[in-house]
Order: structure tokens, then sequence, then C-alpha cells
């Protein structure tokens, strides 16, 4: 073995590296330092300084972070994830806002076009109404008509007792011809004067076939 | 013995990238004790090595995606962050050497790993603890960390290497130089002329 073997190789005495080293080549190393007082006093002096190196070895063995530096960084982890919890809460939040808005502006435009729909198949009939000839009855009853008129300037019919405004959203309008105190029937007031003149009355009709509102022509 | 799943490193970051704390803490205390040996023997400074550590853990916290389990295990990485800190830090270091701390009766402070109140049956042992830790402290980072992973970490040759991100060969040819300017700092070769040279 030569000296410059002998450092790569004689100096490793102990430890896992020592096991790296075959057998054979530890038996040359020491047999090269028992002839070589270089590499011998080499090697003493290598000892001396593992014994220094060990004992800083051991001093800072069981060396560990000072508690303050967990501290620290649970405080920013806490700080970090609470942040990115309230800004996912945020962002959901105004995703929740938004939606409410587009649907509540949905439903109001819808409810306003049905009522637009409705307004003009009432104007519709309406009109037909304002074309046919003016009856008598409506001619010689102002008083009576009044009330109803008043209702169609509304623009609506007169629910009869035991309705529900709901009931009427997908009603017929029937014009019918009747005696003025069948009026009576539908809990209207009638002048018992004149409960025998004819008149033509509009019904809303419901799905069952039962009469829900009441309209008197003009 | 194999380690459960859900404490395996890569599952426990998994776990930390999602706000899980204690995964975060398990895995702190895992590792944080080896890195900061690790930083202390290289800077020979507590508050150093305290800073490093807490600077790897800070940088796993605001990165976790950046590791890739591909490339090594959990504490490979985070052993390669703090050795990227410590070698910042020793560059700093020259600029930050005349800010020396004193005592209140002008002494020189050391910053030293041993215990302070040793009693006075070690005091030789502290003095010569001192005396190698300021001479592995004088070393190149390169010898010295090579020193300080072979000799201090009790690594081989191919733990350290992988470390260090070089080959084998390489640890090697740096360890013998560092060995050889250690002894030369700590004046204790002896009857060695040609090492001598060499280690200067």
């Amino acid at each position: 073995m030569k000296c410059e073997e002998f450092e790569s190789i004689g100096l490793e005495r102990s430890g896992q590296r020592m096991i790296e080293v075959e057998a054979g080549l530890q038996r040359a190393a020491r047999e090269h330092a028992a002839q070589c007082p270089d590499c011998a006093a080499l090697q003493e002096s290598w000892q001396e300084a593992r014994i220094a190196l060990e004992t800083l070895r051991d001093s800072t063995r069981d060396a560990e972070t000072p508690d303050r530096v967990e501290m620290r960084l649970l405080h920013e982890f806490g700080m970090r994830h609470r942040t990115r919890k309230v800004r996912s809460s945020a962002i959901f939040a105004a995703w929740a806002l938004a939606t409410a808005a587009v649907l509540f502006a949905s439903v109001s435009w819808w409810n306003g076009r049905l009522t637009h729909t409705q307004g003009g198949a009432v104007s519709a009939v309406n009109g037909v109404k304002s074309n046919a000839p003016p009856t008598e009855a409506s001619s010689s009853d102002a008083s009576d008509e009044a009330i109803l008129v008043a209702d169609n300037q509304a623009g609506d019919f007169t629910l009869l007792p035991g309705s529900l405004p709901q009931e009427v959203d997908d009603s017929a309008i029937v014009r019918v011809g009747m005696q003025r105190g069948a009026l009576s029937a539908f809990g209207l007031p009638v002048d018992e004067e004149r409960v025998s003149d004819w008149i033509q009355v509009d019904l809303l009709v419901g799905q069952d076939g039962m009469p829900k509102a009441v309209r008197l022509p003009e | 013995m194999s380690i459960p799943e859900q404490d395996r490193d890569d599952v426990l970051l998994r776990r930390a990238a999602k706000g899980d704390e204690e995964s975060f803490t398990a895995l702190y205390r895992r590792h944080q004790a080896a890195l900061y040996r690790f930083a202390l023997r290289m800077t020979g400074s507590t508050w150093a090595a305290e800073e490093i550590v807490q600077d790897v853990f800070m940088t796993l916290m605001r990165e976790p995606k950046k590791y890739d389990s591909g490339r090594g295990p959990v504490g490979a990485y985070l052993y390669g962050i703090a050795r990227n800190r410590v070698m910042k830090h020793l560059e700093r270091l020259p600029r930050e050497l005349p800010l020396e701390e004193t005592n209140d009766d002008g002494a020189q402070v050391r910053e030293i790993a041993v215990n302070r109140f040793t009693p006075a049956h070690w005091a030789e042992q502290q003095e010569r603890s001192e005396r190698v830790r300021a001479a592995v402290l004088d070393l190149p980072a390169e010898f010295r960390e090579a020193v300080v992973l072979c000799e201090l970490e009790e690594l081989s040759y191919e733990e350290a290497a992988q470390r260090s991100g070089c080959p084998i060969g390489t640890i090697r040819s740096r360890l013998h130089r560092g060995r050889a300017l250690l002894m030369a700092k700590l004046e204790i070769l002896r009857d060695a002329p040609r090492r001598v040279s060499a280690a200067t």
C-alpha cells in the first residue's frame, strides 16, 4: 500500500465507513502504518483530532430547535390557513349572493312578462267586449255596475266568495247571459226591482269547472 | 418495520398543505432536531441554526407543492433547503463577523452549543470542544460540510454524497482535505511535514 492509499483508507478506524473498507485493505493499512513513520504519525494525529471531534459531536448530540420556533411556526400556520378559510367563505358568500340576485332578477322578469301577457289577453277580451253593442242592462243600471266597472277598470275580476287568488291562474273566461237576480248567488248586491233583467257576465271558470270570479262587461 | 401509511412524511405533508396543524407539527418534530444540529455544526451559531430551521419549515408551509416525491423523501428535501440556507448564511458571514457580541465586562460572547453550566471537571473537555468547533468553523464550506456529515453526523460516504448532491469520490476527497486542514488548524500534526504542506 502506498501513502496516498493509506490516507484515504487508513484513517477510517471506526463507524459505518470502516465497514465499507474491505478486511484485506484494513490489514494492508495496518501493515503500512507499521512500516511508514509518516503515516503512523498521521494516523496518530487523526486519532487525536477524532477524539476532539467526538467531544464536539457529543456536545451537540442532543441539540434541538428551541420551542419558540415551533410556536412561531404554528402561529404562522394558523394565520395562513385561517386567512385562507375566511377568504374561501367570502368567495362562497359572494357567489351565493350573486346567484341569488340573478335568480331574483330572473323570477321578477318572468313574473312581469306573465302579468304583461295576461294583461294583454284581458285587454283583448275587453276589446272584443267594447266593440259589442251596449246591452240594455249596462245602459240602464249604472248604479249596480259601478262596483264591477270599477273592478274592470282595475283590470281584474271580482273574486267570488270562497275563491283564492291563486286558483284563477289557469282559468278560462266564459261569457254567459243570466238574469241579474242570479248575481246574488255569487254574493253580489242586486237591485230587487231589476232582478229579472237579462245581462251578460264574464265568468272566470277554474280547472274544476267552478266559477272563481265574475266581471260585468261594460 | 414499515412506517404506517398515515405517518409517512409525504402523507403528513399532504395533510399539512390542506391545513392540518397536527400533521405539520408531527413533520416538524420529526425533522427539526437533525436539521438544527446540521445547521448548528455548520454555522456554529445557535441563532443562525434557529433561523435556518424556521426558514426551512416556513418554505415548506408556503410552498408544499414544491416537494416532488419522485426526487426523494421529504427529509432529503428539507435537508436540501437547509443546506441552501446554510450556504447562503456562510456567504454572508464575513460581512457579519465584525459584529461580535460582548458581555457586560467586555468579554466576547461565543455562542457554544454546550451546556453553559458544565461542572468544573468538564472544563478541559469543554475547552477541547471549543477548539475543535472553532477549527471546524474555520474550514471552507465544502470541506466543512464533508467533515460535519461524515465525522459529526456519522453518515456513510454514500449518504453524505446524496445529501450534498455530489459523487462519492468528491465527498471522499473533500473529507480527506478537510481532515488535513482540521489537523493543521488544531496543530496536532506530529512529525508529518508532508501532510502539513498539504494541509496549508
